[in-house]
Order: C-alpha cells, then structure tokens, then sequence
C-alpha cells in the first residue's frame, strides 16, 4: 500500500518546529549533565561577585551592591548563551553530524534555539549564585524591592537572550572561525549591554547602539526592580526586550536557512 | 504501509550534473557528469568507484545535503531541489567511519534525540529505539556512552540512527570503512535483512566483494561518469576475465620466445616488458591466466604472479569492447 505524501501542512510545520525545539532542548540538558565543562561560566559567576563586591565595600559604596550582584549574574547569561550558539553549530560540524541533522525532518533552526533555551535556563543559576554569595560571604542582603518587575524582566532576558543567540548562531553557520568570533562578541556585549557599567554612565553618542542591544533595557530594569522607588517604563522595558529578543530570533531563523540553502548550494555544510 | 508516490523507482538521476567551486575565481571542478540512474523499489544498489570517484557526492545530492547544479534527481517520485521537505521523511543516511554520534550520550540517548526530529512520540520513541537497539544487538549496551564502543558498535549505531524514521530508501556511504571482517560480515548481513522489508538500499563502496556479497545490481562510477550498472556476478566475470599475470626473473634472452609463446595463446590480450626480465600478461578470457602459469612453469619461469585489474580498468576495457564512448 503506497501512500502519497502531501507538502506539509502549516500545523505539521509548527509540529516538526516544536519537535526539533524540544529534541534540541533535552539533548542539551543531556550533554550538560555530562559535560560539566560547559557550565565552566557558572564558576565564575560567584568569583566576579567577589571581586566587584569588595572593590565596591572597599569604597565605602554598599549602595551599588545591587549592581555587582546583578553584573555577574547577567555575564553568565551572556556568555553561555553566546558558547551555545557557537558551539553548536561548530561542534555538529566537528562531530560529523552537521549533515545529517540539517536533513532530518525536524528544522534545524528549532534544534538550535531548544539548546541555548535550555542553557539560557540552566544560566539563570548565576542569580542565584550572585545572591548567595553577597549573603553569605559579605552578609549584604540585595533586597529585590519589586519582585515581580525582576521575575518579568528575568523571563523576559531569558527569552531575548535565546532569539539573539539565533542571530549570532546564523553568523556562525557561514563561516569557520565561530569560536573566533564567539570571543569577540563577549566585551562589546557587555558594554552596550549595560552589564558591568550602566548605559546610563557611557558617552552620550553611545546611548543609540546600546538601546539596539536587549540586554540594556534589561539591565536598567532589572537594577531598578532592586531599588526602593518606584520602577518607570516597566511595560516599555519589557516590550523592548522582548521586542529585540523575537527581531533577533526572526532575524536569525532565516539568515540561518538563507546559510544553509547556500552551503547546500556550495557544498561547503560539512567542512570543519 | 509505505509513503511516497506509487512509482517504479525508488530512485530516479537523470543528467546529474554538480560542480563545485567556481565563485571568485576558484576553478571549477566538477563532480558528477550527466549522471543517469535508476533504481527500483525493493532493490540493494551498490555504488562502486575508487576514491573521488564522485560517490559521496551522489550520496549528499540525494539526501538533500547538497543540491544538483544541473539535472533532475528524485527519491519515490519526489524531487530533491523542489520537494525537499517530502523526500526527508523518506530517506535515512548513513555515513561511513566514526564521527557522526554524540559519544557523551548513551547509544539509546542518541537514538531518542533523532526520533524526537523524526517526531516520534514519547511512547513511540521508547518503542522505536527499544526494536532498533534490539535488531542491532546493542541492547546490552543501550545504556552505554557511545566513546566507549567499538567501531563495528558505532556503525551499527549508525545504522540505527538512520533507520529511525523508518525510511523508504537508506543511503549507506561507505558503511564499512574501517571494519574487521567479521564486523563488517555481520553488517552486510543485517543490510541484506533490511531488504526483506521493501526497503531500498543504496551502498557506496569500493570493496567489489561487498557488492557481491549484497547487492543486487552495481554501477561503477568514476571520474564522476557512471562507467556501466550490471549485476554483480557480471562485474566478477569480468575481473576474473581480466586477470593479469606478471612474471619476473626472464634471463634477456628468454624475453623474446616467451613473449612470442605467450602472445600465441587464447585469451591473450597484449604482453609487455614493463621492467628488465619482466613481462606483464593482460588477459581477456575465462581461463586464459591459468594458462599462461602453466605455461610459464613449462618454460621453466617459476616468479610468476597473478593481479587484479582495477575496476576501473575493467570497465574500460569492457566498454571500450562495446564501443561504448567514455568521458573521462
């Protein structure tokens, strides 16, 4: 009995989409599991807390406490995020897998946002790291004032975290140095991110590039959700965030299938 | 119950072309050159050639991985360039060597994290990966990390992975590059099986006894050109018709009479000195090389050897009989 396969229906699409995200997902927490290695970046976390806390006690400036507690936490985001993004597309390309897995049915694009979902998750322990540290080795207790401004923009953060991952994922799909250029996406990250410095502290000419970039809005909001007085622009904020997060995980989504339709044009997909 | 459109082959190339190269001044190559063929539905086809022969590259313009510069190429009916989406649910691959597995994962961990892209559920999962394991004797290893395993292991692994999705064509590249002997026996035994379930299966290789040994028809191809698709008894007729005997060791004045008697016998085809005291006999007839051993023995030259020609060769040779015209 031969049955005929019909072109794939707008829902079979949105079932494979959903299948490659959660394979890639699960895959990932696997591989995490029993590649301590790869969470190297959640070691630091903690040092960094260590490091800006005391230079900031040492100065007499407890009241910048919330921003080196929340620097380190959003550097670990970051930075997973980024090697995530990097290595899977370079170390499928090393495995000898990349082939095989850009012709499953399931879409490759949804392989690769279920794993740097599941590493932004998993990268959401440098909040936690970040808070116990200032508790328990310094005793300064970062009061999270509007806890619920810090839980949207959390969310949020790790929502636009892993669709601007797909954009840099798309970069690292056309060439052959990602881990080159996985460094060197880090430190201007973290500047127009507003991570380590607020946005608010750089030269004004700056100011436009940082407001392209997500993680600003979101370290503004989330430093203000660790302050007593009220919170401006919440919504604005969020919807920035989120706003930039989908731009870059659209944007990436297709540069990633552009880029695979040329190497499957140039036969250059498997060269590691 | 089988998907894709009732057609008489399973696989469909006519007038593949793929070049390579070509973009900013590189020089192009070309890989594959007006290739034609076809395979129907049921059957195991090997694909034999030397290295770089253009095998690998067929194997990738089928599975999508790659697209053709020229040409049309279909699997169940389903165009590769236009219909990609279809033709993925219908193919599983398979390449040859040992990269390709996520060796920190366990064998079962591996085929759970495929049947999620195939979009087997939960329960079909388990149940897709528990027959597989079972059918490739990696059971007792399911739950294993892949780096601990043996060759032979991973290219069973292999064959899981590419059979997930229950495919209609599989595509083996050089599946047993690499192997013992027994492992790779015990692997074209479990490729003959899979036969037996409608299954149509392209092998690469460049071992002629593998051919033999599993498929039902081969196409030798090289240059990028297919040279001749004929059974595999045929092809080893034709090695065995075009053996070659090398005899060392002739004193100078033996070369000439012994060349003479040798030209003289049947199924002779040339006799070359190809080194001082060395004479080099092209056959091209059953039974013709082991007359020229005993006939070397009688005239007392005792350093004789007999070699396989080259498929290559052969088929040249053959072709060339028909007055076939080959582009290489």
């Amino acid at each position: 009995m031969t049955l005929i396969i019909a072109p794939p229906t707008r829902l079979e699409s949105a079932l494979a989409y959903l299948n490659g995200l959660l394979a890639g997902s699960e895959r990932e927490v696997r591989e995490l599991r029993r590649s301590p290695d790869r969470l190297m970046a959640l070691v630091t976390a903690p040092l960094l807390t260590l490091v800006f806390l005391a230079i900031m006690l040492q100065a007499g400036r407890e009241d910048l406490a919330p921003f080196a507690v929340l620097a380190p936490a959003l550097l670990v985001l970051w930075q997973m995020a980024l090697q995530t993004s990097g290595d899977t597309v370079e170390s499928e390309r090393e495995n000898g897998s990349l082939e095989a897995l850009v012709v499953a049915p399931a879409p490759f694009p949804a392989v690769i946002t279920g794993r740097i979902a599941a590493v932004t998750t998993v990268s959401m322990l440098g909040f936690v790291e970040s808070w116990l540290v200032a508790a328990l080795v310094f005793g300064v207790r970062v009061e999270i004032y509007h806890p619920w401004v810090f839980v949207g923009a959390v969310l949020a953060t790790a929502y636009a975290t892993a669709g601007s991952a797909m954009a840099l994922a798309a970069l690292f799909v056309r060439t052959r140095a990602a881990r080159a250029f996985q460094n060197t996406l880090t430190y201007p990250f973290y500047i127009l991110g507003g991570i380590i410095v607020p946005v608010s502290y750089l030269p004004d000419w700056l100011e436009p590039a940082t407001r392209l970039v997500f993680l600003s809005w979101s370290s503004d909001l989330m430093r203000s959700s660790l302050d007593a007085g009220p919170v401006q622009g919440v919504a604005l904020h969020l919807v920035m965030i989120v706003l930039l997060g989908t731009l870059g995980g659209v944007v990436g989504g297709v540069l990633v299938r552009r880029a695979l339709a040329e190497v499957r044009q140039t036969g250059t997909i498997g060269h590691a | 119950m089988q998907y894709g459109r009732a057609v008489g082959s399973a696989v469909a190339v006519v007038g593949l072309r793929r070049e390579f190269g070509g973009r900013r001044g590189q020089p192009v190559v070309t890989a594959l050159k007006d290739v034609n063929l076809q395979i129907p539905e049921g059957e195991i086809h090997g694909l034999l050639g030397p290295n770089g022969a253009g095998k690998t590259t067929l194997c990738k313009i089928l599975s999508t991985v790659l697209l053709p510069t020229r040409g049309s190429v279909e699997i169940c009916g389903y165009d590769v360039e236009s219909e990609t989406a279809a033709v993925r649910r219908l193919i599983g691959i398979v390449f040859g060597g040992e990269r390709g597995l996520y060796t920190r994962l366990t064998a079962r961990g591996n085929l759970e994290f495929w049947a999620s892209l195939y979009g087997l559920s939960g329960t079909q999962s388990q149940r897709r990966v528990g027959q597989l394991l079972e059918r490739l004797g990696l059971d007792q290893r399911a739950d294993t990390r892949v780096e601990t395993f043996s060759r032979g292991m991973k290219q069973r692994l292999h064959l899981a992975r590419g059979l997930i999705g229950d495919p209609r064509v599989l595509i083996l590249d050089e599946p047993t590059t690499g192997m013992d002997p027994v492992a790779a026996q015990e692997f074209r035994t479990l490729v003959t099986s899979l036969q037996t379930e409608g299954r149509t299966i392209l092998v690469t290789t460049h071992d002629m006894a593998e051919a033999e040994a599993i498929c039902d028809r081969v196409t030798l191809i090289d240059h990028g050109s297919v040279l001749a698709t004929e059974r595999p008894s045929t092809l080893g007729r034709w090695i065995t018709r075009y053996a070659r005997v090398r005899a060392s060791g002739l004193l100078p004045a033996q070369v000439a009479p012994v060349t003479a008697a040798l030209s003289g016998l049947d199924g002779v085809a040339t006799v070359h000195e190809v080194a001082e005291g060395t004479l080099l006999v092209d056959t091209a007839a059953d039974g013709a090389a082991p007359a020229v051993m005993r006939l070397l023995l009688d005239l007392g030259i005792t350093d004789v050897a007999t070699t396989r020609p080259d498929l290559a060769e052969v088929y040249l040779r053959v072709i060339g009989n028909r007055g076939m015209r080959v582009d290489r």
